[in-house]
């Protein structure tokens, strides 16, 4: 299998479990599928098979949720090698990764876990970074994650880390404005102020999900539509840094797949307009 | 300012444990629970996607207290939760809440089975080349050889009628109907063929002869388990049909 084409600036939907034999069966008109990379560790059976499949008439994308990036622990040699085995057999146009830490001391949580913002955690995240691109062999984007908590002693805010960890390794961002809304709202910075921090060369991605308000606590579901102030950050966002592949996430209590395309129009129309705005 | 390393086991500890000293987080270390509560929503979510037919079983409340224990007793070790829930089976045999439901360990067992074989590497089946195989070895070298089992191959065994209670239980099945326990149990075997998961009903001589296979037995001490479980095994048959169905995947003279 060649290379897969480059993930065009258009908006698109994260392809889940529930979807697959929908999307083989009814080859729906989307630019591109993005899909989490350990969901297709198995060296064979039939999800790998029909995710070879859909990678034949889409370009792809390969969204890991596992790496644990930013932890203490040794790096998990065996599944950055299942990544790369993964990525040998279906040559995705991009691979992303999260900005975060999962587990530690042997204990996985199976969760984004946030980074402190401090001058130690960038050392240490950015040379995992770059040994996790040596051991694949190429580039891969990082998400910035959603928040709850932050820790105190900071030396920089969240948007500088991210900046610095781009210009530092070289590796590509993969913005998700539904993320950096929730963490503006629950740690009270300025969402513009955060993606003018960012280098907009480095953004190879946009993410948009939906979010739930649990009091004034913003939490990160992926489990609604897109909200109205998300869309409009996302707006003000293209306009600032430009169209980029735009992915719809949805992960609890997925609907139809019609859902997922008309929020995936709805981000496709934004990308644009905003573009038109700005050019 | 604690290093990076005691940072994130410090953050660990008070998620694991919400009595451990506090975590120095901003507004509070309260907001801890929510990441408590999203883990626990991931781990019930992933289980109840390889164990559909223990969740009907027991009910959404029942499951999900059952995998809350479940984790606090077998943390995950790996970023990848599709590999987690192994250990179900073997929990929910001592879980004493699930004692009234002594089948609910080998359901555990069998739906495991059925999504590792999913997971198995993809093998071309040979059945043409293990017959060829096979058709070389000098007579008096039969009873050394090794035969080996597809990738995807699972046994499963249970006293109880787990195929049936499974099957009533997929997803187009109304529960309704009445599987009793007394029936009589299953000796099965998992494997993947062309069309997704076949689940095959094993005779006891066919199911030592496989289980002999699995562990790396020779080919005569697998017939000498077989014959033991069962003093009709026919060997000619069984090698005819599990080779033809690609459960025999290659043939080791050495």
């Amino acid at each position: 299998m060649s290379r897969s084409p480059s993930l065009p600036a258009a908006a698109a939907v994260g392809l889940r479990a529930p979807h697959v034999r929908e999307v083989l069966a009814t080859r729906p008109a989307l630019p591109w599928f993005e899909v989490h990379s350990e969901n297709y560790f198995a060296d064979g059976g039939p999800a790998l098979a029909a995710l070879v499949r859909i990678r034949a008439e889409y370009p792809l994308s390969l969204h890991g949720v596992g790496m644990s990036l930013g932890s203490t622990d040794p790096l998990d040699r065996d599944h950055v090698g299942k990544l790369k085995r993964l990525i040998a057999r279906v040559e995705p146009a991009q691979v992303s990764e999260h900005l975060c830490w999962s587990g530690v001391g042997g204990r996985s949580f199976n969760d984004l876990l946030p980074l402190p913002y401090t001058e130690e955690a960038l050392d240490h995240v950015c040379a995992r970074i770059a040994r996790v691109q040596d051991l694949l062999g190429r580039e891969i984007a990082v998400e910035n994650v959603s928040a709850y908590v932050a820790f105190p002693d900071a030396a920089m805010t969240e948007a500088q880390f991210v900046a610095r960890v781009a210009r530092r390794t070289g590796c590509k961002l993969l913005l998700d404005v539904n993320n950096v809304h929730v963490n503006a709202s629950n740690h009270g910075f300025d969402a513009d102020d955060y993606i003018a921090a960012i280098p907009c060369d480095a953004v190879t991605e946009y993410h948009l999900a939906g979010f739930d308000a649990k009091g004034a606590q913003l939490i990160d579901t992926h489990g609604a539509p897109v909200a109205p102030e998300v869309w409009a950050l996302f707006m003000r966002t293209v306009a600032r840094i430009g169209p980029r592949p735009t992915l719809i996430e949805w992960d609890t209590d997925i609907p139809a797949f019609a859902v997922l395309e008309a929020e995936a129009r709805t981000a496709q129309r934004i990308l644009e307009t905003a573009h038109a705005v700005a050019a | 300012m604690p290093s990076l390393r005691d940072l994130q086991l410090q953050f660990a500890a008070a998620l694991a444990e919400p009595a451990s000293p506090r975590c120095a987080v901003t507004p509070g270390d309260d907001r801890l629970a929510i990441y408590r509560v999203n883990a626990r929503a991931n781990y019930r979510n992933a289980l109840a996607a390889t164990h559909p037919v223990v969740k009907r079983l027991t009910g959404e409340p029942f499951f999900n207290a059952a995998v809350d224990e479940f984790v606090a007793a077998h943390p995950p070790v790996s970023g990848d939760l599709n590999i987690y829930g192994g250990h179900l089976a073997g929990f929910l045999e001592h879980y004493a809440p699930a004692a009234k439901l002594p089948y609910l360990p080998d359901v555990a067992r069998l739906e495991w089975a059925i999504d590792d074989a999913n997971r198995a590497t993809d093998v071309p089946r040979v059945p043409d080349a293990v017959l060829a195989a096979l058709s070389i070895v000098a007579p008096e070298r039969m009873p050394n050889v090794l035969l080996v089992l597809d990738v995807s191959c699972r046994l499963v065994a249970s006293e109880f009628p787990i195929l049936r209670i499974w099957r009533a239980n997929q997803p187009d099945r109304s529960g309704a109907e009445r599987v009793e326990l007394d029936e009589g149990g299953i000796l099965l075997l998992v494997r993947r063929d062309a069309d997704g998961v076949a689940l095959e009903s094993l005779s006891a001589g066919e199911h030592a002869w496989l289980a002999a296979l699995a562990r790396g037995s020779t080919l005569g001490a697998a017939i000498g388990a077989a014959l033991a479980a069962e003093s009709a095994f026919d060997l000619g048959a069984a090698l005819r049909a599990h080779i033809a169905a690609g459960t025999v995947a290659a043939v080791v003279d050495r």
